[in-house]
């Protein structure tokens, strides 16, 4: 393939002026990332209008908002690691390792760690899109009904990572996930389901409800029963930048993170979240021999933050090569290509080498802009932590609550995120884990309606979940994940049995 | 995590018992989910039964094997993570009436204070907090926050 488009397109993203542009718009992002529900697409959707009507040629515009776009990605990570509250939906599985850390005084080092991890997901993505953007547009078509179900079955059978000792717990955890997704409007059928006549239940329960709910308003009421009984101290931060140990010990989780967010994210419709989720679980049934991810582990930091970067590349995948947005921010980002007469589609790395090189370009660009602005700013952020906890607290709380009602500019939104809180923290002192509930809530609509799509396709016949080369490939690496792991203990404890 | 004694086998027993409720109530009512039409043979209501009927059995099996579970706060405790929600659930369903700054302000004050700060500072963060967050969610970002009698 000729990379052409891509020399052109570092012409274009290296002019001074669109380098500014781009290290605003990564700048902005960050921000914009840090603060929960005024994710990538609230931003964009705010500076679109802003950078058409101030002229921006097209590819001006779109290195600002791709800018925008991935430095949220970076930035969805801070107030996840530091205060518990997902940023952004793809930083749900960050906070699960990351928030630990920085709770036992590593919160530089988790920063840090995340921030390079971004960047390994980010920029192996960007050279996959590079070179396999054509290819990789050719295999999202080939996704029906049947393979996205297989696919969601892949994912659920890598939550076998998650079942510890107390499988139940985790099983459980999951289909309370899958029941709350079939909460709103029946896609297929346009049934109400479990909405009680409740307008703001129509659309079913936020993503963003849920994840506050369960992590920042259970933290909250877990830090309070803690101030209560005295055991609540001021954090200490250490300070200390990750070691060489430390960044190899995250490569490799890094980079297989990246394959499985990248390809996740060329899939239309499945977005950071997943790709987090599924990078996560996939990490953990690797790595989690004693059994430290959940406390702090940095390979448990590192794979999701990859992950989901990488997933945020791969959605530009689908929308250059077929005009199909891969997640809600490149419909946004359709929307601002139409804006300006562009159509996108196989045609367009032709018909504008310069617009597509440019923002490919952009990519690489802004990664190191992102890594050199968010590596010496760990250190103050992560002095927030040093506040006392009577103004943390209420900020935890204030930004929750705002998370929540700028999003969807509602009252009732805020009690669920209040229920779904206690029903979090009850939960947690059971001893459940909260990331099965998320993984079944991302996973569960997705399942439910490629299920029945396919079915509906197929008369019923089950065979349909056989019937192409890729749905069995997708079984086979099913079947994989839940035997390989196995039979490696087996073969280890036989080593172990057999040596003197 | 604690080892398991009588009381935590007792909670995670009532744990186990509401979710198998919850689990019988939400297939029932899945199974009386309204349609007209559907083009698929499982339709609307095929996923919820089956995730009621499969939540039911893990909690009979939780039932059984409760595992461990966390010590539960003590009286004190539970009084402030009362007072806690109840303070926040008031001033959400105020919200509209007494507008953003307002409401935020007592909550904000009322958490200050259940995380031991003296009055003084409790109210100096409560107010502070307020403004700087609708401020900066705001006229800077553009949410749309209720507005008080005050215009704020």
């Amino acid at each position: 393939m000729s990379l052409d488009f891509l020399w052109q397109g570092f012409g274009v993203a290296l002019q001074p002026s669109n380098l500014l542009i781009g290290f605003l718009g990564c700048f902005l992002g960050t921000i914009i990332g840090a603060l929960p529900a005024v994710g990538p697409i609230n931003g964009i959707a705010l500076l679109l209008p802003i950078a058409y009507t101030s002229g921006l040629p097209a590819e001006s515009t779109l290195i600002l908002l791709a800018g925008v776009y991935y430095g949220a990605e970076y930035g969805g990570r801070i107030s996840s690691i530091l205060l518990n509250v997902p940023g952004d939906a793809g930083a749900v599985m960050t906070a699960i390792d990351g928030y630990p850390l920085a709770r036992n005084g590593d919160a530089t080092r988790a920063l840090a760690i995340s921030g390079i991890s971004s960047f390994i997901g980010g920029m192996l993505a960007v050279v996959a899109m590079t070179f396999l953007a054509p290819l990789f547009g050719l295999l999202a078509i080939k996704f029906g009904p049947a393979e996205y179900f297989v696919l969601m079955v892949f994912a659920f059978c890598t939550l076998g990572s998650m079942v510890g000792h107390e499988p139940v717990k985790t099983l459980i955890g999951c289909v309370i996930g899958l029941t709350l997704t079939t909460i709103g409007i029946d896609a297929t059928s346009g049934a109400y389901r479990f909405t009680f006549d409740e307008p703001e239940l129509h659309d079913g329960i936020e993503f963003i409800v849920l994840v506050i709910g369960l992590f920042s308003i259970s933290e909250a009421l877990i830090l309070l029963e803690r101030q209560m009984t005295g055991v609540l101290k001021p954090l200490e931060v250490k300070g200390k930048y990750p070691s060489w140990l430390d960044l190899k010990t995250i490569t490799w989780p890094s980079v297989r993170a990246t394959v499985i967010g990248f390809i996740i994210g060329v899939l239309p419709g499945t977005g950071a979240s997943v790709a987090s989720a599924v990078a996560y679980t996939t990490e953990k049934r690797i790595n989690n021999k004693d059994n430290t991810f959940g406390k702090g582990d940095i390979r448990g930091l590192a794979a999701p933050e990859a992950a989901n970067n990488a997933a945020a590349t791969g959605a530009f995948v689908p929308m250059l090569t077929l005009g199909v947005p891969g997640s809600g921010t490149t419909a946004v980002m359709l929307g601002a290509l139409m804006l300006y007469n562009i159509q996108p589609g196989p045609q367009l790395f032709i018909e504008q080498p310069k617009l597509v090189g440019g923002l490919i370009a952009s990519m690489y660009v802004g990664n190191v802009l992102l890594l050199i602005l968010n590596l010496p700013l760990v250190q103050l952020f992560a002095r927030m932590l040093l506040m006392p906890n009577w103004i943390l607290i209420p900020g935890i709380v204030a930004l929750s609550i705002l998370g929540v009602y700028s999003a969807y500019s509602s009252v009732m939104s805020v009690l669920i995120m209040f229920g779904i809180g206690i029903a979090g923290y009850l939960l947690r002192k059971l001893g459940f884990d909260m990331a099965p509930i998320v993984l079944g809530f991302v996973l569960g609509k997705v399942m439910e309606v490629n299920l029945r799509n396919a079915l509906a396709l197929s008369g019923g016949e089950i065979g349909i979940f056989f019937s192409s080369p890729l749905a069995i490939i997708l079984w086979g690496l099913a079947l994989l994940v839940v035997l390989l792991p196995w039979w490696l203990r087996r073969r280890a404890s036989a080593l172990a049995a057999g040596s003197p | 995590m604690t080892d398991l004694s009588p009381a935590h086998r007792k909670a995670g027993r009532i744990a186990a018992l509401t979710i198998i409720m919850f689990a019988s109530v939400y297939a029932v009512l899945g199974s009386q989910i309204e349609y007209s039409f559907s083009s698929d043979p499982i339709g609307p209501r095929g996923f919820p039964i089956g995730l009621g009927v499969l939540l039911a059995a893990l909690g009979v099996w939780y039932y059984l094997d409760t595992g461990a579970c966390e010590d539960w706060p003590d009286r004190r405790g539970a009084q402030a993570a009362a007072l806690f929600l109840g303070l926040s659930v008031a001033m959400m369903l105020a919200m509209p009436y007494i507008g953003f700054i307002i409401a935020m302000a007592i909550l904000l004050t009322g958490v200050a204070r259940l995380f031991g700060a003296s009055w003084p500072m409790a109210f100096a963060n409560g107010i502070g907090q307020a403004v700087l967050w609708w401020l900066l969610f705001g006229p800077l970002l553009g949410s749309h926050l209720p507005k008080g009698p005050f215009g704020f």
